[in-house]
C-alpha cells in the first residue's frame, strides 16, 4: 500500500491543500480523471464541512490520510469537533423546496457522498472518522 | 487555480465568462459580480461556463444567491457547462431552474 498523510488547520485556507493531496493520490492509484474529480469534490465539501459546521469556524485540527491498494484508493479524514455522521443527513427536504426559498448550506454533504463508492462514517478515540473511497478498475495491461 | 471572471452588461442581460475553479475561495467573486448585475436591475443572467473545470457546493450557493436577488422570473443561462458541473447542478435540483445551454455563438460573442 502507497500512504501519505496531511494536517490541517481548519482556521486557515486549506482547500488548495486539500486538491493537490487528493490529485497526487489519485494519480498514483490511477483512477480515471472522473473519479479523481469527485474523490477531490468530496474531500473538499468534507473537510469544509468540518471547518465551518464541525468546529464553528474557530479552527481545530483535521487529519487525511490517504492510500492505495490493489482495489481501491481512499481517504480518511479525521477531527475532534463534536460527533457528527454525515450518512445521517437528509437532503430531501431542502431538495424539494423552490430554489427562491432555500436555505444556504446543506449542498455540500450531498455532493461528497453522491459520487462514491463506499463512505463509511464512525467515531473513534473520540474522534469523528470518515472514510471516503474510490474503486480503482483494471486499466489496459494491468 | 483561481477563477478568472468578466461581466458585459447589455440590455437588461449580464453575461459573465469564467474560467478556472468555482469553489469556497473564488465564489466570493462571483458573488460580488451577481451583486453588480443585479444592482444593474437586469432580467437574465447568462454564464459562460465551458472553461471552469471545478464546482463545489460553493458554486451551488452562487446559483442559489442569484437566485434569491434577482428579480423574480429573471432568467438564469449555463452555457457550455462541462460534465462533472452539469451533474453538480443536477445533483441539486438547480437543473430545474437554470437553463443549460450546450453552446450559443450569441451569448459567446456578446462578453
Amino acid at each position: 500500500m502507497i500512504g501519505c498523510r496531511l494536517r490541517l488547520d481548519a482556521g486557515a485556507s486549506f482547500a488548495g491543500r486539500v486538491a493537490e493531496f487528493v490529485l497526487t493520490l489519485a494519480r498514483t492509484g490511477t483512477l480515471h480523471t472522473r473519479q479523481a474529480y469527485w474523490l477531490r469534490l468530496a474531500a473538499d465539501e468534507i473537510t469544509t464541512n468540518i471547518a465551518q459546521h464541525g468546529y464553528g469556524g474557530r479552527g481545530g485540527v483535521i487529519d487525511l490520510e490517504g492510500g492505495v491498494e490493489t482495489d481501491r484508493v481512499w481517504v480518511r479524514v479525521e477531527d475532534d469537533a463534536p460527533p457528527f455522521d454525515p450518512t445521517r443527513y437528509d437532503p430531501a427536504p431542502r431538495l424539494a423546496a423552490d430554489p427562491a426559498l432555500r436555505e444556504e448550506g446543506g449542498y455540500g454533504l450531498l455532493l461528497a457522498l453522491g459520487r462514491l463508492d463506499e463512505f463509511v462514517y464512525d467515531r473513534v478515540g473520540g474522534r469523528n472518522r470518515n472514510i471516503l473511497v474510490m474503486r480503482r478498475t483494471p486499466r489496459e495491461g494491468e | 487555480m483561481t477563477l478568472d471572471a468578466k461581466m458585459h452588461i447589455d440590455e437588461g442581460t449580464a453575461t459573465i465568462r469564467l474560467s478556472g475553479e468555482l469553489d469556497g475561495r473564488s465564489a466570493p467573486r462571483l458573488n460580488l459580480l451577481i451583486s453588480d448585475a443585479v444592482a444593474a436591475q437586469v432580467r437574465r443572467l447568462v454564464l459562460l461556463v465551458s472553461d471552469v473545470t471545478y464546482m463545489s457546493s460553493a458554486g451551488i450557493r452562487c446559483l442559489l444567491f442569484a437566485h434569491q436577488k434577482l428579480p423574480r422570473g429573471a432568467e438564469i443561462v449555463l452555457v457550455g457547462t462541462r460534465q462533472e458541473v452539469a451533474e453538480t447542478i443536477r445533483m441539486t435540483g438547480f437543473d430545474r431552474t437554470v437553463v443549460m445551454q450546450e453552446s450559443v455563438e450569441r451569448e459567446s460573442a456578446e462578453a
